[in-house]
Formats: C-alpha cells, sequence, structure tokens
C-alpha cells in the first residue's frame, strides 16, 4: 500500500475536532486522577499541620499552667515552713523566758525565805541573848549592889543596861 | 540529495461520513492518543497512594510539580482563576510530551497545525467568554468600532489572529525544529556519502588516513598540543571507520550521534519553551479579557 502524507499545512476539521475532545478527555483525566488528589492531599496535610501547631500551642499553655501552679505551690510551701519555723522560734523562745522568769521567781522566792529564816533566827538569837544576857546582868547586878534598891531604881538601870547592852550587839 | 518533508502521514480514509465527506485518520490522531496514554498513566500513577504523612519521593514530585502549577496560574492570572488550573495545566504537559516524543522517532502531534489551534480555539472562546462577561455584548459589540467605525474589519482581524498567531507561534517552532533536523540529517548523510564513496574505495587511502590520525594523536600527545590531539582522533576514527567501509560494510557513520547536538535545542530547549510560552499566552490572555 501507497503511504500517504498531509501536506506539511493543511486544515483538517476531523483533526481539529478530535483534537478538542482529546483536550478535554485529557483535562478530565488529569482533574480527576492528579489535580483534585493532589489537591485534596495537600489540604488534609495542611490541615493536619495546623492542627499539630495548635496542639502544641495547648500543650504548651498547659505546661506553662502547670509550670505556674508548681511555682505557686512551692512558693506557699516555703512560706508555710518559712511561718512554721518563726513560730517554733517563737515559741522556744516564749518558752525559754517562762522558765527563765519561773526560775528566777524561784530563785527569789527561795531567797526571800532564807533572808527571812536569817532575820527570824536572828532575831531569836538577840532576844535568847537579851535574856540570856538580862538574867545574867540581873544576877551581876544582884551581886555587885548587895544592897536595897528601890524597886524603881533596879527596873530602870536594868532598862538602861539591857538598852546599852542592845545597841551594841 | 533528496530531502522530502512531509505533513502527518495519513493512516486510514474513511469515505462518505455524513457532515464531513470523507475522514482521514492521521498519524497525529494516533501520537496523540498515544502522548494522552503516557500522561494518563504518569499521572494516575503520581496521584495514586498518596498520604497525609510520611510522604514518599513519587508524592513530593507530584506535590512539587502541582504547586508550581498552582504558582505559574496564580504568578499570572492572580487569585480568583484557579478553575483554569487543570487546563493550563493539561495544556502544558501535553504540549511537553508531545514535543518531546519525536525524540523517540513518534510523529509529534504538535508538528501538526490542527493541535496547537485546536488549543487556541478553546483558549479563544475562553477569551471571548470573558470579554463579553466583563464588559457586557454590547459594550464587546462596540469595541469592535474602537477607536472609529473604519477599523472595524482591522479590529474583527486582530481578534480572529489572537488564535491563529498563538497556534501558529507554537507550530511554527516544532515544524522548524524538524525541518532543521531534517535538513541536518540529509546534510550529513550526504557528506557521509562523499566521504566515504571517496576512502571507502581505496582500502590504502583508508589505512592513510587512519594512520595519519594516530601520528596526530601521538604528536599531539608528546608535544602536549590538545588541538592535534583531538584532531587525531577525529581523523583516526574516519580512517577505521573508512576501513570498515572498505570490508563492505555500508551505513551513514555521520547520522549517528551528531544530530543530537542540534536536537538538543530544537527538540529539548525548543519544545519545552514553546509549551511555556502557549501556557503564559492563554493566562495572560484570559487575564487580560476578564479585566480587573
Amino acid at each position: 500500500m501507497e503511504t500517504l502524507y498531509q501536506s506539511l499545512v493543511t486544515v483538517n476539521p476531523v483533526t481539529l475536532i478530535a483534537q478538542i475532545c482529546n483536550l478535554f478527555i485529557q483535562l478530565l483525566i488529569a482533574k480527576i486522577f492528579f489535580l483534585d488528589k493532589v489537591k485534596a492531599i495537600l489540604d488534609q496535610r495542611r490541615t493536619a499541620a495546623d492542627k499539630e501547631i495548635t496542639d502544641a500551642q495547648a500543650a504548651r499553655a498547659e505546661a506553662m499552667t502547670i509550670k505556674e501552679t508548681y511555682e505557686q505551690n512551692m512558693k506557699e510551701a516555703r512560706a508555710k515552713a518559712d511561718d512554721l519555723l518563726l513560730t517554733a522560734q517563737r515559741t522556744a523562745n516564749s518558752r525559754s523566758e517562762e522558765i527563765i522568769n519561773q526560775a528566777q521567781q524561784t530563785a527569789a522566792q527561795i531567797k526571800l525565805k532564807a533572808s527571812s529564816d536569817i532575820e527570824m533566827e536572828k532575831k531569836k538569837a538577840i532576844n535568847d541573848a537579851k535574856n540570856e544576857i538580862s538574867g545574867l546582868a540581873m544576877a551581876i547586878a544582884g551581886k555587885v549592889v548587895e544592897r536595897e534598891l528601890s524597886a524603881a531604881d533596879q527596873e530602870q538601870l536594868i532598862d538602861r543596861f539591857i538598852n546599852e547592852l542592845g545597841d551594841s550587839v | 540529495m533528496d530531502v522530502s518533508i512531509n505533513g502527518a502521514r495519513i493512516l486510514a480514509t474513511i469515505e462518505n461520513v455524513p457532515l464531513f465527506g470523507s475522514v482521514q485518520i492521521t498519524q497525529t490522531l494516533t501520537a496523540s492518543w498515544l502522548v494522552m496514554l503516557i500522561i494518563s498513566g504518569l499521572l494516575i500513577w503520581l496521584g495514586s497512594g498518596l498520604k497525609v504523612s510520611g510522604i514518599s519521593r513519587k508524592q513530593a514530585v507530584a506535590e512539587m510539580a502541582y504547586t508550581s502549577l498552582v504558582n505559574f496560574v496564580r504568578g499570572n492570572m492572580g487569585t480568583g482563576f484557579d478553575h483554569y488550573i487543570p487546563l493550563v495545566g493539561t495544556i502544558f504537559i501535553t504540549s511537553v510530551i508531545s514535543n518531546l516524543i519525536s525524540l523517540l522517532g513518534i510523529w509529534s502531534p504538535t508538528a501538526d497545525l490542527m493541535t496547537e489551534l485546536a488549543w487556541a480555539l478553546v483558549v479563544f472562546v475562553l477569551i471571548t467568554y470573558h470579554k463579553i462577561k466583563s464588559s457586557g455584548i454590547v459594550a464587546y459589540m462596540k469595541s469592535f468600532l474602537d477607536p472609529i467605525a473604519v477599523l472595524l474589519p482591522i479590529n474583527i482581524m486582530s481578534e480572529c489572529f489572537t488564535p491563529v498567531s498563538m497556534a501558529c507561534r507554537h507550530f511554527g517552532n516544532i515544524l522548524s525544529g524538524t525541518v532543521i533536523s531534517a535538513l541536518i540529517y540529509a546534510a550529513l548523510a550526504a557528506a557521509n556519502n562523499a566521504l566515504f564513496g571517496l576512502l571507502g574505495s581505496s582500502l590504502v587511502a583508508a589505512v592513510c588516513v587512519a594512520a595519519l590520525g594516530a601520528l596526530l594523536i601521538l604528536f599531539g600527545k608528546k608535544a602536549n598540543k590538545k588541538l592535534f590531539f583531538i584532531l587525531g582522533i577525529i581523523v583516526a576514527v574516519l580512517g577505521v571507520l573508512a576501513v570498515i567501509t572498505n570490508l563492505g560494510v555500508h551505513y551513514p557513520w555521520l547520522t549517528v550521534g551528531i544530530p543530537a547536538i542540534p536536537s538538543l535545542y530544537f527538540d529539548w530547549f525548543g519544545g519545552c519553551i514553546q509549551a511555556f510560552i502557549f501556557c503564559t499566552l492563554t493566562t495572560l490572555f484570559i487575564k487580560q479579557a476578564a479585566g480587573d
């Protein structure tokens, strides 16, 4: 069979119409099997990426909240500890002061009692001495004078003697 | 030297088709279907098995292709014309594959004016639709009388020549590539005949040429002269080929490899750049017609 050729530039309506149809068929195939699919997957990927970013931001915010709560708790705990320490110190201080006061009081009481005891003993001793001395004086006087003395004179004499004695003791 | 450059081969002629008369099924159509098969297979393969996370290299390529297409359309037309993305992308990929398929020795569908004219007519319809839509049918009709009524024929011509110029620009570039390739091929075949006809007639001459080449190589290497070295290689190869021809193997040696060099420009570069220009014009014309 002889091979036939078209001329280089020729108008062939059948080819023209067929090529228009071919273009649209190709367009549909490209759109359905490639462009739409890639577009959908790109959108999905973008959405997924956006979601990931949002999630990450939310997680970060949550972490920040947790951190703040933790810091707040730590601060409170430290304040509480300080408070406890202060209270303990104060309690200890007041307690020690109390104990010291008590001890001082007791000591003062003991001292007071001791000095009063001493005073009493002293008085007692003086009185004893006085009585002793008066008796002695009487005896001495009776011996010395050996004469009759009026009762009044005797009294006077004794008193004077005692007073002089008492002043000197 | 006999060079014949023809249009598409007519594969079958169907007579008595209503409305058309005799219908010719040409190589353009079959090659177009082949191109469509290639593109559809490629796109279906690229568009299958897409995942949301942990994407494959294939998906990365598909996404990159899609993104650059979208960026191209949006860069030329702005936003609001996203529904033309499939059309522009389809014309581009069809044009590129059609142009490059000639490298496989298959008739390029874009070497037939009807292919580009079909695309240009579709674009022309869209341009006209947008012109009427943006300004109304009356203003569109009136624009033919602008600036004065006398210019009506010129305006109609300029309007009609938009698709024709688009189609012919693309077609002309591909055709020129085809023509130049054919001419180079024919010229190389003729040169081959002249050269090996001369050398091929005597074994002594062929051996002498081969020996001369070998001497040039040795001299070039010894004197450290690259020019002589390269020349020596060429002469030696010619001589060896001539010897082979003498032994009875006749083959157009010069047509091997050498046509690939101009083909790099006319087929690869020209083919891609024309597809790009056609798509750029499509977007710009539609954008211009739609106004702002």
